[in-house]
């Protein structure tokens, strides 16, 4: 099954996520972004789809995790803002770690340590600071086939 | 004044917002998210930048108005003005907020008061210079002229 990615053009993607012979690879990437602040959002959108992935945004925690439980296996990756009110990463997170197998990446303008610390301790897969470079973006793919190779072996 | 002198104004202008610490590296990261699909692409991530901005820096001043002041609150709030500025490279904002952060922690009223004003100057001259650049921007479009990088 092919799916589009946000540019209008298709990629190999099937929808099971496996990556045999998608050469493409890491185009396509369906991510899913989460941030209350609109001007980040914005910029994330557009940085990710410059990296040729698949993006949804979200600007409420709850909201995404709808999406997540509705449609299950349809990402391969969440990247989440920490401070949001209502629900924050951190409460995503462990949400997401209970119910699905998806990596989690944390966002922050706080680099404050302790923070940092909790994000990882609670199984953030990565916590990149704000603001995140485009080059940052090109490689998260990495967590994603890591996941799958660990739950592999 | 001609095109090319138009467009040796902006070069200039542009650059002396960067080397005078207004802007970061991060515009420059924007300005190339730019492209024939997205021709307005950092016009309105600094338009949204502008809404946000304006939106928190009443609220933080309400906030310091109040008979109890929520620190908590105004922490949260200076945070996220950090976070945008960040993510557009208003870079003087951003470290004035990380201050701004440090004296709602120590909840020192005189601190966050001193802190608000500076923060809404800078984010004054910010947008004028930001409004003025876009302008020039204009000037060259409407000429028949390209955008220098």
């Amino acid at each position: 099954m092919n799916s589009s990615n946000g540019n209008g053009s298709m990629s190999t993607a099937s929808s099971s996520g496996a990556w045999n012979g998608r050469d493409q690879f890491p185009a396509g990437l369906r991510v899913l972004v989460v941030d209350d602040d609109q001007t980040c959002l914005m910029v994330f959108e557009k940085m990710l789809k410059t990296c040729l992935y698949q993006v949804t945004k979200c600007n409420k925690a709850e909201t995404a995790l709808s999406v997540l439980r509705e449609h299950k296996n349809e990402f391969d990756i969440v990247i989440s803002d920490v401070h949001m009110p209502d629900m924050d990463g951190f409460e995503l997170l462990k949400h997401i770690n209970s119910e699905m197998d998806l990596p989690v990446i944390l966002i922050s303008a706080d680099a404050r340590k302790q923070v940092v610390m909790k994000g990882v301790t609670y199984g953030a897969c990565d916590y990149l600071i704000k603001p995140v470079r485009i080059e940052t973006l090109k490689n998260i793919w990495q967590h994603v086939v890591r996941k799958k190779a660990r739950n592999t072996f | 004044m001609d095109l090319v002198q138009l467009q040796r104004q902006l070069v200039d202008y542009r650059t002396s917002l960067y080397h005078e610490g207004f802007l970061d590296e991060q515009f420059t990261q924007l300005q190339s998210l730019q492209d024939e699909n997205n021709p307005d692409f950092v016009v309105e991530v600094v338009s949204l930048f502008f809404e946000d901005s304006e939106r928190l820096l009443n609220e933080l001043s309400k906030a310091l108005e109040q008979q109890v002041i929520d620190f908590k609150r105004m922490d949260a709030q200076v945070h996220q003005l950090k976070g945008s500025s960040s993510s557009i490279g208003a870079h003087r904002v951003q470290k004035l907020c990380i201050v701004f952060r440090n004296y709602c922690e120590a909840q020192n009223v005189e601190g966050c008061l001193k802190c608000l004003q500076q923060v809404k100057h800078e984010y004054g001259i910010i947008k004028t210079k930001l409004e003025s650049m876009f302008q020039l921007e204009q000037q060259i479009l409407n000429a028949g002229g390209s955008i220098p990088v």
